[in-house]
């Protein structure tokens, strides 16, 4: 029975979504119902992975049945902390905006499950056709979820690019297993790992098809050139799916590449370094550039989510100088999940009762009607751009240090420019809510602010402050310094190392 | 507890300003408390000079970890230098709030708690990530203040400034980031205190020369020095009066005051080596700037160009290689921001006043407003440098330390002071003195509360350009002690 323990959170969130799929047929059911419903399995899940969070340990159960494809250690616990806790501050951001879209029917949540169930499976994955099944169950929801924003004629551009070009690179990732497969003779990455330790040479295959599966790896992450989808996509899409896709989903794909990266696939990246030097390079100038052109809000934060992605592919890249940039990378996959949601989620809830606000001038004069939204919106971009007391700087600190640290000091002065260029994006949606006297058009009442997503956007902006200033200094308030982040990641990464 | 006064100053008008954020609307309530936090913060620090040896060391330090893993500490303390800014500071903001007393919002007030914060915190941190904190923070509420109480074309000014203060202290950054992960692989560990940065002997002197400028590009864009200064035309020109006097007065020297704490320790043989092209480049600086400000007709733009004027000849002085210069450039930092930030307030009073700020739309004022102009003229004095005075006394200290450095730069110093003389006494001529009839009559005299705020300055100012060594003196020993080691080791490398 021991060793059930680990799949209590999966199979709370495939229970959950089960739930709400058969809710779904009953006509009766509210939006809200479905609010509580997932939002109540989230929490047991996300309770029941807390259980063994910060403790170094590894076990594959139930090997007579799985056969080694699944792990369960500190670093998919790590993980699916990060996967379940983002989801849940996704529900709870969106409270209001998928109360206000009528488009939001029941099954919008079970489907939002499934894909959480995807991406946890995908950090528990231990080989490759097992994660394959996981990346598509996740993506396959994802595309569904993409597809939900009926008043938007965007849509269907979307959910058609995303899916198209989505299975074709899934075709790519299938391309490369067999290719490995066929070198190796097997899928595990734990007995890939040992052929590529024996082997010394006779890697071609293995070389072609760990190229492949990159592909897939920078598609899903919008790295240059996999990114032209980004824009078209994350403008069709609902406002908080853009969010989920930008932050959860990133978080689950690295949590499948870091694995493989930091401790199977290791002995080879001397071959991918260079590779993801040139595209971590072009992805920084590339998203800095679409990001600065941008006058629609949501285009502005997708374009600088491909600028994010380049740091994280920063500290990728360094992951093979040094492993310190693993609690790097993991620090920052973090940093970006608040401050992402926070950002989107916050405009889809200003959006929920307004049409418009989609353009930075829609924003002009919004701190004088709503001063609370427009503070934490503040505290979002400052995060975003990396300016100090928010979790955003530290991120950058860490990222960048690590960085210099593993030798690209060329790569990081690039960064620190487009850290500069990102300083005007951000800080002119700022300028745009402060700086314009409020439109005619006021609409001080009649909007309620005191609801589920108010409180979830302040709790946001609390954990990406604390972030930023930790309790070292106010040490009165009882809670964990940020450290401890670092800490725990590096338990996680520890027991990739534990056979 | 008296290691931790030095917190308490930091974080008592950050404090006040979140808890008046959210307690009062009441804009008369506001002002008045943040006034009197500010009273509270100069009984403090006037203790604390008063308490202060004059020695070299730090002093009420404080150093306990702040981010664990990267070696990051909250370590503040103070030494004769700091002290002697902080005092200014603490002086400064205070009588300011009496200037700008009346008309203000609510978000004005609070903005300049945190503004508070921002530059008490640069000044006493002696850890290098700990001071980046504070330095990019400083910056935002005066970027609120432009954009939102600025006049004329302010949200691009605003953002103008941003960038480009941003993108000079990301540069900055970096070097400090390269500085740690130096540090890091040297000796196994990593910190940030600028003390044990000092320590690093493994980079080449090229690796040396790129972070000396990513520091000077930033700190030379607080100050401005002479390339990096476009940004402060339009600044000072649309910022509110409040913003204006913040930048000019404080920020800017905290320009020079971190290449003092920062870049001198930590790049000794590079300050040596460059000497000459900063002192000519500050001496380029203080004639392009004055010219600059002669031909000038809005007077807050004026006194941009004579702040950047005399901030270029601050510089000079820093980098003349001799106690004379520095002691005299630390002297002319405090008697600056004082003349400058009276000036600055005083053209805002008139501005708000009578609503024009250019010289061609003023004069007559000596008429109507006979203690104005006779705090206006003593502030014009101390700015320009006339004996008696504590610009004087500055003034002359640097032009020795300059000539000590080389013999013909201090000829040029001595011949350049006449063109900060000239604009400065042609404006007061034509601004304030000359008859004239218009609309600029209707200007009334100052207030009872403005000449209170006034006071201390004007007193200052002569017993400053009186007596200097009782304020040398508390200084002279960190300056002495500082130089000594810093040019045995710039020398040696």
């Amino acid at each position: 029975m021991e060793d059930l323990i680990p799949f209590i959170p999966a199979i709370t969130i495939l229970v959950g979504a089960l739930t709400l799929m058969f809710m779904s047929l009953s006509e009766t059911l509210k939006t809200k119902h479905f609010l509580i419903v997932s939002s109540l399995f989230l929490i047991i899940a996300l309770g029941n992975s807390f259980v063994p969070f910060g403790n170094l340990y590894t076990s594959r159960p139930f090997n007579h049945i799985f056969n080694d494809v699944l792990i369960f250690d500190s670093f998919s616990d790590f993980f699916h902390v990060l996967l379940i806790g983002g989801t849940l501050l996704t529900i709870l951001i969106g409270e209001h905006y998928f109360q206000a879209k009528t488009y939001f029917k029941g099954e919008f949540f079970a489907i939002l499950l499934f894909a959480l169930f995807g991406m946890m499976i995908l950090a528990n994955a231990n080989e490759l056709i097992t994660a394959y099944i996981a990346l598509e169950i996740a993506s396959f929801s994802v595309y569904i979820m993409v597809g939900f924003n009926t008043e938007d004629s965007k849509r269907v551009e979307a959910i058609f690019k995303y899916l198209v070009l989505g299975s074709f690179i899934g075709a790519f990732y299938l391309l490369g297993t067999v290719l490995i497969y066929g070198a190796t003779g097997t899928t595990n990455f734990t007995q890939i790992g040992e052929f590529i330790a024996t082997e010394g040479n006779n890697l071609d295959l293995v070389y072609i098809g760990i190229t492949l599966l990159l592909f897939t790896f920078l598609f899903k992450i919008a790295s240059f050139p996999f990114q032209s989808w980004v824009l078209d996509v994350y403008r069709g899409a609902p406002m908080l799916i853009t969010a989920y896709m930008a932050s959860v989903f990133k978080i689950a794909i690295f949590s499948l590449f870091m694995r493989v990266f930091i401790s199977d696939f290791a002995p080879l990246q001397d071959y991918w370094d260079s590779i993801i030097y040139v595209l971590a390079v072009v992805t920084l100038i590339f998203g800095t550039w679409l990001a600065v052109n941008q006058t629609i809000i949501k285009r502005m934060l997708a374009a600088s989510s491909i600028v994010h992605t380049g740091y994280m592919l920063m500290a990728f890249l360094s992951l093979g100088q040094n492993i310190a940039s693993a609690y790097a990378t993991m620090f920052y996959l973090i940093a970006y999940l608040l401050s992402a949601i926070g950002a989107f989620g916050l405009i889809s809830h200003i959006i929920s009762e307004t049409k418009v606000r989609v353009t930075f001038a829609d924003f002009k004069g919004l701190a004088h009607e709503r001063p609370f939204l427009a503070a934490m919106m503040t505290i979002f971009l400052f995060s975003l751009a990396g300016i100090p007391s928010t979790i955003g700087f530290i991120g950058k600190f860490y990222v960048f240090t690590e960085t210099i640290n593993a030798g690209y000091t060329a790569l990081t002065v690039l960064a620190i420019i487009a850290t500069i260029v990102s300083i005007y994006y951000y800080f002119r949606l700022i300028a745009m809510m402060y700086f314009y006297p409020a439109p005619l058009t006021c609409e001080i009442e009649g909007f309620n602010d005191k609801r589920i997503s108010t409180y979830a956007v302040a709790f946001i902006a609390a954990l990406v402050v604390w972030g930023g200033i930790g309790s070292a200094i106010v040490f009165f308030i009882p809670v964990p310094n940020i450290d401890a982040i670092i800490d725990i990641s590096k338990i996680a990464v520890e027991s990739l190392f534990l056979k | 507890m008296s290691a931790d006064i030095l917190t308490f100053i930091i974080f008592l008008p950050a404090v006040t300003a979140f808890a008046l954020m959210v307690t009062t609307k009441n804009v008369q309530a506001v002002r008045n408390i943040a006034f009197l936090s500010t009273l509270a913060i100069l009984v403090l620090v006037l203790k604390l000079y008063i308490s202060f040896e004059p020695q070299a060391q730090m002093q009420f330090v404080t150093n306990t970890p702040w981010i664990v893993e990267y070696g990051i500490r909250y370590y503040i303390g103070v030494d004769g230098f700091s002290l002697t800014i902080l005092m200014m500071i603490a002086i400064l903001i205070p009588t300011a709030y009496l200037l700008l007393w009346d008309g203000r919002t609510k978000g004005y007030w609070i903005n300049m708690l945190l503004v508070q914060t921002g530059v008490t915190g640069t000044l006493l941190s002696l850890d290098i990530v700990l001071f980046y904190f504070f330095w990019e923070v400083m910056l935002l509420p005066v970027f609120l203040m432009i954009g939102i109480m600025g006049t004329g074309n302010k949200v691009f000014t605003t953002i103008k400034v941003t960038v480009y203060t941003m993108g000079g202290s990301l540069l900055m950054f970096l070097a400090i980031m390269y500085l740690g992960v130096s540090y890091f692989n040297e000796f196994g560990e990593w910190s940030f205190q600028y003390d044990k940065l000092t320590q690093i002997t493994t980079l080449s002197h090229t690796e040396r020369l790129y972070c000396f400028f990513a520091f000077v590009i930033a700190f030379g864009i607080k100050i401005p020095l002479f390339p990096l200064h476009t940004w402060i035309m339009d600044t000072y020109k649309n910022a509110p009066t409040g913003a204006v006097f913040l930048l000019s007065s404080i920020m800017a020297k905290l320009g020079v005051y971190a290449i003092v704490r920062f870049m001198i320790p930590l790049f000794p043989d590079i300050y040596v080596e460059f000497s000459t092209y900063f002192v000519c480049l500050g001496l380029f600086g203080l004639i392009y700037f004055g010219i600059a400000a002669l031909k000038q007709d809005d007077m807050k733009r004026m006194f941009a160009y004579s702040s950047a004027s005399h901030l270029s000849f601050i510089a000079a002085g820093i980098f003349s290689l001799n106690s004379y210069g520095i002691n005299g450039a630390l002297y002319l930092m405090i008697a600056h921001a004082m003349a400058t930030g009276a000036l600055f307030l005083l053209v805002g009073l008139i501005h708000y006043k009578t609503g024009y700020k250019t010289i061609s739309d003023l004069g007559g004022l000596a008429k109507k407003a006979p203690i104005l102009t006779f705090v206006f003229a003593i502030m014009l004095f101390a700015n320009v440098g006339l004996p008696g005075t504590n610009g004087f006394v500055a003034e002359l200290l640097i032009i020795f330390g300059i000539y000590e450095f080389n013999h013909t730069l201090g000829y040029i110093a001595g011949f350049t002071v006449v063109i900060g003389a000239s604009y400065m006494l042609w404006m007061f001529q034509r601004a304030i003195l000359q008859d004239r009839v218009g609309e600029a009559l209707k200007m009334s005299d100052l207030k009872m509360k403005e000449i209170l705020g006034f006071a201390p300055w004007i007193v200052l100012v002569f017993l400053m350009g009186i007596a200097p060594d009782l304020f040398i003196d508390k200084f002279e020993p960190t300056v002495t002690y500082f130089l000594d080691d810093i040019l045995k080791i710039g020398e040696v490398k």
